[in-house]
């Protein structure tokens, strides 16, 4: 579809986050995966060796491990403003699985749509926002034939 | 005005002005430019050809408007209405007297914000210089009394 078609936001940052402190926006990842099934491998690799690493780097996030009969392993991503994403994990490998966990704990919760401009400031103009009386010279005499 | 909420420093950066022009003894051309050049937005740093952010312009005594040299009988409006034989021509003396202007109404002098500099200065008559202006301009020769030009 067209830009125009699609949804579109301003950059920005949640609360401002950066300006004072950086909070993690990763609340919570859920790891759902089969303790037998085939497409599950790569997830149960992960945990044995890369999950605990992981949370000990990111503290803020909350890692919730949950063995299920279930056909397709996936992550589960909750973040602090409320957006839930999902991935699936079947046949991927130990090493994209590290990847993309560290891609989802980068991100914000904000809606990955286009992004209108690049840059964004809270103060857009130093010394005034130009208005048709900036430059004028100020008079007191009333304008229009009734002056003459 | 930085103090302004979003939308009123929107409203006050866009807002549209009337300005005010006496076109009296001025040449069209030059009254037509500082028109133009206020109607397109021109004036205004935040201009853009595809934002409606043209002000208006109020011209007033178009009656004694100047044109200089013979323009009044030389200058011709030319004009075809597409039909066979409709070619018009119009001295600009004809168009002159066509067009005719009324007296300024009441809501539109209250909304005038500013009045434009005329492009022409123009000259004074005799009558309007002093006494002392008159005798302090330099004369090559003063004639004596009985003088008589031919």
């Amino acid at each position: 579809m067209t830009a125009r078609g699609t949804p579109s936001r301003f950059l920005q940052s949640v609360l401002h986050n950066g300006v004072g402190r950086y909070v993690c926006q990763l609340k919570r990842i859920s790891l759902v995966f089969s303790k037998k099934g085939q497409g599950s491998v790569g997830v149960r690799d992960f945990i044995e060796e890369g999950v605990v690493d992981f949370a000990k780097n990111n503290p803020g996030t909350v890692v919730y491990i949950s063995p299920q009969s279930c056909g397709i392993p996936k992550i589960v991503a909750e973040y602090l403003n409320g957006k839930v994403q999902e991935e699936t994990l079947t046949n991927k490998t130990s090493q994209q699985i590290t990847e993309l966990i560290t891609k989802l704990s980068n991100q914000s919760g904000l809606d990955i749509i286009r992004i209108r401009k690049p840059f964004h400031t809270d103060s857009p103009s130093i010394q005034g926002q130009w208005h048709p009386f900036t430059n004028r010279t100020p008079s007191i005499d009333p304008v229009g034939p009734q002056a003459k | 005005m930085s103090s302004y909420s979003r939308s009123a420093q929107q409203w006050a950066t866009f807002a549209r002005s009337w300005f005010l022009i006496d076109a009296r003894l001025q040449p069209p051309g030059k009254i037509a430019t500082m028109c133009s050049v206020r109607l397109q937005g021109k004036h205004k740093p935040i201009y853009h050809p595809l934002s409606d952010i043209g002000d208006h312009v109020v011209v007033m005594n178009t009656k004694h408007i100047a044109f200089s040299g013979n323009k009044w009988e030389q200058k011709v409006y030319s004009s075809h209405t597409g039909y066979p034989g409709g070619f018009k021509q119009l001295t600009a003396a004809q168009m002159h007297k066509k067009d005719t202007t009324a007296v300024l109404p009441e809501d539109i002098l209250k909304n005038l914000t500013e009045e434009l500099p005329q492009p022409r200065e123009i000259p004074r008559k005799l009558s309007e210089y002093t006494q002392e202006e008159r005798n302090a301009f330099p004369m090559l020769w003063t004639p004596p009394e009985d003088f008589r030009m031919k």
